[in-house]
């Protein structure tokens, strides 16, 4: 039973307007659905994916009424960062001219013809929501732009599998699943989930017989953790401190194999200095071990093909933090790729890659440095490709769904980013799992 | 009747429906991994690949991946209903833009007794869903 305060019911009956009313509804409704009995005042932070004024197929708000809310004086209650590039297009932001793929639904159509770019961008709706305060961050890892992130225990409404734990886990704060239009602008959130301390404690124990300590096996040890957990939150074992980019590659995998938003890593991150205190003192209720053969089979599951022969190559799932980009210029300077190779990483950090220098490297090498997507979320690959090179467990599961005919069906070799580097200067596919 | 099978479980929509059961053992991934025009899963390797869901009662373990899990409930193709063990933000999202008669939290575990093909009727008002199995 949902119990709303004073507040909340004036909002629910329009007293505020009929933007806020409808905002409440939605969150009033999702709160019933998810057996809340009450919402939460967030005093963390907002993601959200943007324009999305359709907060569902139930709950719309008009762009006039967004207009007349701003013209108001009508704000986003807590910070707002904007997830990828606007919906429904996905478009990228950065690099598009390059993006010979066609548009879903609609083979007519480039994302590199100029007057779709311009389409998906959406600039009436964002240039509103910016005098509301969005910060037009646009990445599905904005955390690594926000410059402000919510610290240990607070209240925040994020919406991207991989920030849920990244929001969770990783940072200590907490969020659900729910960061959306309505709950930004209301600052309030079902409570439910990882909201409430005891659900964030660990149930289940996780081993493994191989120290985890490379990118790649981050990301494999993380999607083979999410398919044997499941929806559970598991105390993970065995592996080195993650770097930044190990962060990002296990919140995506953990989050694509399975519906975890909430791990611990004992000594690492916040809300586990001991293995008790990651269980709230509570024994295991299973104990998993994921061995180097279950590794070794997840890594067979990512790849996804019969050839060796690379016709492009993808890095940026989730999208390249600034030592990604590094690493990268730093393999490919001086050198020219065989393939179309495109990079993804949040568009703020493009000026950061051209005032490195690192832009100038990769269009010397025939790289594409596109921001704010990625194939999966495009939809589409340039046509003639059917076999890309990545180093996601995330992006090779999703972007097989695009192709799911037998007439193109697009094959997936999977491993690290040295092997797809190597792709991408040969032709040729050379990983394997050692 | 004596063959139909009644659990209790917890409403996490209202409704009722009496409909076909599509049983899938794994869990279900949405986003690009769903075809909501042709109404059935495109997760390659697994055992749903594209079996149609439409007016379906859709039982499955748990959710698993992107937001756009979501998906499952949009479009003239979506299933008449859902059942599943446990229930995450991501099915809450479902349940929102579905709005379809959907149960969770159950006595006892449905897929033990539900097998794709067996009627199963979802009664989401009154806390229920009651199973006749195909074979009898």
């Amino acid at each position: 039973m949902l119990n709303l305060t004073d507040e909340e019911k004036r909002i629910l009956q329009g007293e505020e307007g009929r933007l806020k009313q409808v905002c409440m509804q939605y969150v009033a409704e999702m709160a019933e659905i998810a057996g809340a009995e009450r919402l939460v005042d967030l005093d963390g932070t907002g993601d959200t994916h943007t324009p999305a004024l359709a907060l569902s197929q139930h709950y719309q708000i008009t762009i006039d009424e967004l207009r007349e809310y701003a013209d108001n004086g009508g704000r986003f209650k807590i910070p707002t960062f904007a997830n990828k590039s606007p919906f429904p297009e996905c478009a990228p932001m950065h690099g598009w001219e390059e993006c010979h793929a066609c548009v879903r639904g609609d083979p007519d159509t480039m994302f590199s013809d100029p007057a779709h770019h311009k389409k998906a961008q959406h600039e009436e709706e964002l240039a509103i929501m910016k005098r509301m305060g969005l910060i037009t961050t646009h990445s599905c890892a904005n955390y690594l732009v926000m410059s402000y992130l919510p610290s240990i225990g607070q209240h925040c409404s994020w919406f991207e599998s991989s920030q849920m734990p990244y929001c969770n886990a990783t940072l200590g704060a907490r969020t659900n699943f729910d960061g959306t239009f309505a709950t930004c602008i209301l600052g309030k959130a079902p409570y439910y989930d990882m909201h409430i301390t005891e659900n964030r404690f660990g149930t289940i124990l996780v081993e493994t017989d191989r120290l985890i300590r490379t990118d790649m096996e981050w990301d494999v040890y993380g999607f083979a953790i999410g398919e044997a957990v499941a929806v559970h939150v598991p105390v993970v074992t065995g592996t080195s401190r993650p770097t930044t980019t190990q962060y990002e590659k296990f919140n995506s995998a953990i989050a694509t194999g399975g519906a975890v938003r909430m791990y611990h890593l004992p000594g690492m991150t916040p809300e586990a200095p001991t293995i008790e205190h990651a269980t709230g003192g509570k024994p295991f209720q299973k104990q998993v071990m994921i061995d180097n053969k279950v590794l070794r089979d997840t890594y067979d599951l990512l790849n996804f093909r019969t050839t060796d022969v690379i016709d492009m190559v993808y890095l940026g799932c989730p999208h390249l933090n600034i030592v990604d980009l590094m690493q990268i210029a730093f393999k490919v300077e001086g050198k020219k790729c065989k393939v179309p190779v495109w990079l993804a990483t949040a568009p703020w950090l493009h000026a950061a890659a051209k005032e490195q220098g690192y832009l100038a490297i990769f269009e010397k090498a025939g790289i594409t440095l596109t921001t704010g997507t990625c194939p999966a979320a495009m939809g589409s690959l340039p046509a003639g490709v059917s076999c890309i090179a990545m180093d996601s467990a995330k992006q090779a599961m999703y972007i097989t769904g695009c192709y799911p005919n037998d007439d193109n069906r697009i094959q997936v070799a999977y491993g690290t980013q040295d092997d797809c580097i190597d792709a991408a200067l040969t032709g040729r596919w050379r990983g394997e799992w050692r | 009747m004596a063959d139909k099978i009644r659990i209790k479980g917890r409403s996490v929509y209202p409704g009722c429906v009496e409909a076909e059961a599509l049983v899938s053992q794994m869990p279900l991934q949405g986003f690009t991994n769903v075809d909501v025009a042709n109404g059935y899963t495109v997760e390659r390797r697994h055992p749903l690949f594209k079996v149609p869901y439409a007016g379906k009662v859709l039982v499955f373990p748990s959710p698993r991946g992107s937001g756009g899990f979501m998906m499952y409930g949009f479009g003239d193709k979506a299933p008449a209903a859902f059942v599943y063990n446990h229930a995450t933000p991501l099915t809450v999202l479902l349940a929102l833009q579905a709005h379809t008669p959907s149960m969770t939290d159950f006595e006892r575990d449905p897929m033990e007794v539900i097998e794709t093909g067996d009627m199963v009727l979802v009664n989401a008002t009154e806390g229920y869903i009651e199973i006749t199995k195909k074979s009898m």
